[in-house]
């Protein structure tokens, strides 16, 4: 019997309009945040100890906020509108000032990717004037990089990633196409890798896990693909996963690359093992598409939350398979070395769940409210 | 003349001089030289002076005598003058050298006369083990093979047999604790087992060289150990052994022949099923058997028609072996054939499918198929004719049948049989769920092939220390490559798998639809009534359930009309869950305008033109609805749970500690105080109405109104069987769920009135719902008009109950009649006690 479907920690409303875009600011010793983009152009900063928004800043225009990140803390937030600008935020000290702007001139909904090269040193992607253009500039000092433009007519650029990978000096890029294909960019080459035709429609989402060298996309169909780059840099699609529903408009790997979220057309929020795609749960709560999501990055894998922002105005976060993520990995290591000893390593494996479980119990207690475990503790 | 009488009168005198001198004489030296004089009657001494004619004597006319005289005297004084050594070697001596038939009744006698506990029991018990353990029974059988033995009298030897089969049950009758383990039965049996194929093996030898034996006796003790229900250890020490001997003498195998026509008839049986039980292959049963079935009636009896037909208890493999047995020789097949004729005639047996056991039926069904298994192809063709009528009659009378499983063996029988027959390429092919029945049932039509059972046979044959040699040495390495196979193959899935993340339950993620559902009752009328969209009609089945039970005033307008529409709908467009749904929808009209809708589904019960699903699904609705009525209103979920108790559950005001105060003060007062009661601490039940009482006779007395009015389409006591067990098992709910209801006597008094007509049913469904009804108004009805109801019946209903709870060939319908029985007593009880404790007093 399986275990029954989770129900959400808890949910944020009073955005007062589709949420965008979502991220999460977990710092140690500050109360952790979460920044909500929304369709009217407010960016909320929710505080989720005390689970109200701490802030609202208004930016662009009433333009809807399509994507968020910080930079380097959560004092300065850099987002991006449909005004055609990319604002930066600095939110120090209880300012709330736009420090710097940038015209980006891309009507489309393709979100921004960012990518830290140093201390205080970033390369931000963002899709260019020309549909299909993605232009790289430099960060702060706002120089632009590059300009990777399809020699190919794929229509307009979808999502893009950018990552530093350990093989090669410069960067590289994702890129989904209107017209359904992948692309893969040298960004210091400005050249194609590699491209691949994923999805017969728009590409609306894709992420990336740069140590397994896969990825994920999804597009207004009912499956999802999977594709994984090879020694050469040549993507190679993999056994595409069927869903229910059609339509995804955001997917997201978890840190620790365990699990990976997608956020659905059909009001759920989709659970899959990374590994092997199995799907594991459906999140069932919003009452309108899933348009955005985020994993917390916090330090304690035990807190880590998964948000989930939906046109019906409202935020869910769910504690989802957040238990005994640290001591797996230790585990299969030694599965590997003594196969042999398969029931052993299992049954050592349960008790020292077991062991643990109280504890992660009332350290959970005592992060909400420390008082009320010691009763706990004393009546068990 | 006085030559002639020598011997005897001699040592007539002689003995009577050594009883005198041990009767009176207090001289240690004397008493050991009588001791010394009777012994050497025994055995010849190299310096003996006694005769062979006068040792015979003494073995036929002062032996037991003797014995018995020493028994007599245990206590004496004399015997203490021995030391312990001379006790032993004299006294004993005369016990263990003699003849060992008398010694063994002599023993056998003073044991049970000598009272218990005392000395003189223990010394006897420890001779009569000595006895056993130096192996005198095998002398003891030995002798009685010999054809020169003295010709005794029969009730001689019946008491002998006597004894030596029943010395288990007359030990322990005696020494009660201190009974010695050799004298249990699971020490005696293989003891005397053992001692039996010594013999055997003596009867051999003796054979080789020339002599003749009879086996009478020791046939006779296999006989008597066997009737007395010791067969298995017995059969478990002879066979394997009996078995391997056999398998290249040809000596021991008419040795074996020999042994079992010698049995007794009365006993053969007893023998043969403990044979058959115990050997491990057709092969070995037919070495030791030989053709016993042609030669002996009674043994034929056993083999080709009790252990098949009239017994069922003995496994598969039993009946693999007695059909192994009669198909591998010439001469026996005609009896495979025989026995295959009457397995299908028990087959295909209406009356049988109806009134015997359903293990009885796989039994048979098994032996068929392993029958038809067994059967070549030219014997096949020439039955063909027979297993065809066999077949179709069979398959009839087993797809009949309202029991699931006798539908299921119809059709696995059915199927092997036309398979195996191939009648033009033909072939029967049922659609039935596979379970570890038909896959046994299936497996037996591919018999194990010679080969395989005879290293089987080897294996099993083996002597226990070869067997530790060399079966492990085979077995060792392939399991070891198994295991390294297992574990090449397991770490690569192991590491590669999201084993650790446990899946949530999915089955809420359905596919979207995209019209909205309906929100009002009467759109989902429309819907159901005229529109040709699967996905309205889909919407509409989907929130019907919630909107009456929502919208009760809309409901009770048009319930009826509801339900009509809900009753005749068909799953037209494959909805998932459509019958579900259907008759959760129905369950909540039901319940909401329970009067008028019960009244509509009562009267449809009984109406034309319904299949029978329908009128399935009638009662079906009615026993849920009265269910839910009959139970406490409780809230059935809202929205969904998970969700309020997040709401319920998030603070109002930012600090606000999420658990009220009052329930913290509450838990801390619980964890300081102690309770010395167990058991969790229960609010009291809240009292509700029943809402069931005050329509439950609405539900009830109107399906019992039209059932003898047989219809075109509908004969309740004619063909629809199953429709009639379930109506009576309806009916028996609504009165259990009518407990405490003032209406409950008149329902009960009804429904016995009604199941009275069909207690004898040939069908065993309608038989169940019939004692379960009968349960149920034992349960619900008050106990005293109770009493008044059955009090004509009283002594019928107890005979009826009484005679099913022993004689129905369904176990479920005799223990429901059994449980019927406890309950009449108790209500009887408690009804009956205090009058007659008032008319005491």
């Amino acid at each position: 019997m399986a275990r029954p479907a989770p129900a959400p920690l808890y949910t944020l409303r009073g955005a007062g309009s589709p949420l965008n875009a979502l991220h999460f600011s977990c710092c140690e010793g500050d109360p952790p945040l979460l920044f909500s983009g929304s369709g009217q152009g407010s960016v909320h900063v929710w505080n989720l100890t005390t689970r109200r928004a701490e802030r609202v800043l208004e930016g662009h225009s009433g333009a809807s906020v399509i994507w968020l990140n910080t930079l380097h803390s959560k004092d300065t937030l850099i987002s991006q509108g449909r005004d055609m600008r990319v604002c930066l935020w600095d939110l120090a000290e209880g300012r709330s000032d736009v420090t710097d702007t940038l015209w980006t001139g891309s009507v489309g909904f393709c979100r921004c990717s960012l990518l830290e090269t140093g201390p205080g040193r970033w390369l931000l992607a963002h899709p260019g004037e020309a549909m299909e253009e993605v232009k790289i500039i430099d960060l702060p000092s706002k120089s632009p990089v590059c300009s990777l433009i399809p020699q190919a007519k794929l229509g307009m650029v979808m999502c893009i990633k950018l990552w530093q990978p350990d093989s090669s000096p410069g960067p590289l890029l994702l890129a989904g196409y209107e017209d359904g294909s992948l692309v893969l960019w040298d960004v210091s080459q400005r050249s194609v890798l590699s491209s691949a035709a994923a999805h017969p429609e728009p590409v609306m989402c894709l992420d990336f896990d740069p140590a397994r060298q896969r990825g994920i996309s999804g597009s207004s169909e009912k499956s999802l693909a999977s594709w994984m780059l090879d020694g050469q840099h040549r993507l190679q699609l993999q056994q595409p996963v069927a869903l229910v529903n059609p339509g995804i408009s955001q997917l997201c790997i978890r840190g620790d690359r365990k699990i990976v979220a997608s956020a659905g057309w059909d009001h759920r929020v989709r659970v899959f093992g990374w590994k092997k795609l199995r799907s594991l749960a459906v999140l069932q709560h919003h009452t309108d598409m899933v348009i955005s999501l985020a994993f917390s990055d916090q330090q304690d894998p035990r807190n880590r939350l998964l948000a989930a922002g939906s046109k019906d105005q409202r935020i869910s976060l769910w504690s989802i398979y957040n238990q005994g993520s640290d001591s797996d990995t230790g585990f299969s290591l030694r599965h590997a070395h003594s196969p042999l000893k398969h029931e052993r390593a299992d049954s050592r494996r349960a008790a020292q769940v077991r062991d643990y479980w109280p504890h992660i119990k009332a350290k959970h207690c005592k992060d909400k409210h420390s008082w009320v475990d010691l009763t706990e503790e004393s009546s068990t | 003349m006085m030559q002639s009488l020598t011997p005897d009168v001699e040592v007539r005198l002689s003995v009577g001089q050594c009883v005198r001198t041990l009767t009176t004489s207090k001289e240690k030296e004397e008493v050991t030289k009588t001791l010394h004089t009777l012994t050497s009657y025994l055995d010849d001494g190299p310096q003996s002076t006694i005769t062979s004619a006068q040792r015979a004597e003494f073995s036929r006319a002062h032996y037991t005598r003797t014995l018995q005289f020493l028994i007599s005297n245990i206590n004496a004084d004399w015997l203490h003058l021995l030391t312990v050594a001379q006790c032993t070697e004299l006294w004993d001596g005369l016990f263990l050298r003699g003849p060992p038939d008398q010694t063994l009744l002599v023993l056998m006698d003073g044991i049970s006369s000598m009272s218990s506990p005392s000395a003189g029991l223990d010394r006897l018990v420890s001779i009569l083990e000595r006895f056993l353990q130096s192996g005198r029974l095998t002398v003891l059988l030995w002798s009685r093979c010999q054809g020169n033995g003295p010709s005794d009298s029969p009730q001689l030897r019946e008491t002998l047999l006597g004894r030596l089969v029943a010395l288990p049950d007359l030990t322990a009758n005696q020494l009660h604790h201190h009974n010695k383990t050799l004298f249990f039965p699971q020490q005696y049996y293989p003891l005397l087992a053992r001692d039996m194929l010594t013999v055997l093996e003596r009867t051999c030898q003796a054979l080789r060289d020339g002599k003749d034996c009879s086996l009478t006796f020791v046939a006779q003790t296999l006989g008597k150990a066997c009737v007395q229900g010791h067969s298995g250890l017995v059969f478990g020490v002879l066979a394997p052994r009996l078995s391997s001997c056999t398998r290249s003498d040809m000596v021991w195998q008419r040795v074996c022949w020999k042994l079992l026509e010698n049995v007794p008839e009365r006993w053969l049986e007893s023998v043969l099923t403990g044979l058959v039980q115990a050997v491990n292959g057709p092969d070995a049963l037919s070495r030791i058997m030989g053709n016993l079935v042609l030669k002996n009636k009674k043994a034929q009896f056993v083999i080709t028609h009790k252990l098949l037909l009239l017994q069922y208890k003995y496994e598969t493999r039993v009946l693999s072996i007695i059909l192994g047995y009669l198909a591998k020789d010439r001469e026996r097949r005609p009896l495979l054939i025989q026995v295959l004729r009457s397995l299908c005639q028990a087959w295909a047996n209406p009356s049988a499918v109806r009134h015997t056991p359903l293990e009885q039926q796989l039994y048979v069904s098994r032996a068929l198929l392993l029958c038809v298994g067994l059967l070549s192809d030219a014997e096949l063709q020439a039955l063909r004719s027979e297993l065809l009528q066999c077949m179709l009659g069979g398959m009839q009378s087993h797809l009949d049948s309202s029991v699931v499983r006798v539908r299921r063996m119809g059709m696995v029988v059915g199927e092997c049989l036309s398979s195996r027959m191939d009648v033009n390429g033909a072939k029967l092919k049922f659609e039935y769920e596979q379970d570890e029945e038909t896959k046994e049932l299936l497996s037996l039509m591919t018999p194990l092939s010679d080969d395989e059972t005879e290293l089987l046979d080897d294996r099993l044959d083996l002597p226990q220390e070869v067997k530790g040699q060399t079966v492990p040495s085979q077995a060792v390495p392939s399991q070891a490559a198994s295991v390294a196979q297992k574990s090449g193959a397991d770490p690569d899935s192991e590491l590669d798998s999201d084993d650790e993340l446990t899946p949530y339950d999915m089955s809420a993620d359905q596919e979207m639809s995209q019209a909205a559902p309906p929100r009002y009752l009467r759109d989902c009328l429309e819907a159901f009534l005229s529109s040709e969209d699967p996905v309205r009609v889909d919407l509409s089945l989907r929130a019907i359930e919630g909107l009456v039970r929502k919208n009760t005033s809309t409901a009770r307008e048009v319930s009826v009309e509801l339900s009509k529409v809900l009753l005749h709908m068909e799953d037209r467009y494959n909805t998932v869950g459509f019958l579900s749904l259907r008759q959760a929808a129905m369950v909540a009209l039901t319940v909401t305008d329970s009067v008028p809708v019960t009244e509509y589904l009562t009267t449809e019960f009984y109406s034309m033109n319904y299949s029978l699903r329908q009128r399935l699904d009638i009662l079906e609705v009615l026993t849920m609805s009265a269910q839910e009525l009959s139970q406490p209103i409780t809230d059935k979920g809202g929205p969904s749970k998970a969700i309020q108790q997040v709401t319920t559950d998030t603070p109002l005001y930012p600090g606000d500690d999420p658990i009220h105060w009052r329930q913290v003060v509450e838990r801390r007062i619980q964890s300081k105080t102690k309770r010395l009661s167990k058991g969790v601490t229960r609010p009291p039940a809240k009292p509700t109405p029943n809402r069931y009482a005050p329509v439950a006779g609405h539900f009830f007395f109107p399906l019992l109104r039209n059932y003898d009015r047989p219809q075109v389409t509908f004969d309740l006591l004619g063909g629809d069987h199953l429709v009639l067990g379930r109506l009576i098992h309806t009916l028996g709910l609504l009165m259990h769920l009518a407990v405490n209801a003032p209406v409950a006597t008149q329902m009960g008094r009804a429904l016995l009135d009604f199941v009275w007509a069909v207690r004898y049913h040939v069908d065993q469904t309608v038989r169940r719902g019939v004692l379960f009804a009968v349960c149920s108004v034992f349960l619900s009805m008050p106990s005293q008009s109770l009493l008044v109801e059955l009090s004509d019946q009283l002594f019928e209903t107890r005979a009826w109950l009484a005679d099913v709870a022993e004689g129905d060939p369904d176990a479920d319908c005799r223990n429901l009649a059994m449980q019927s029985l406890v309950l009449l007593e108790k209500s009887l009880k408690t009804e009956l006690n205090p009058a007659a404790l008032g008319l005491q007093s």
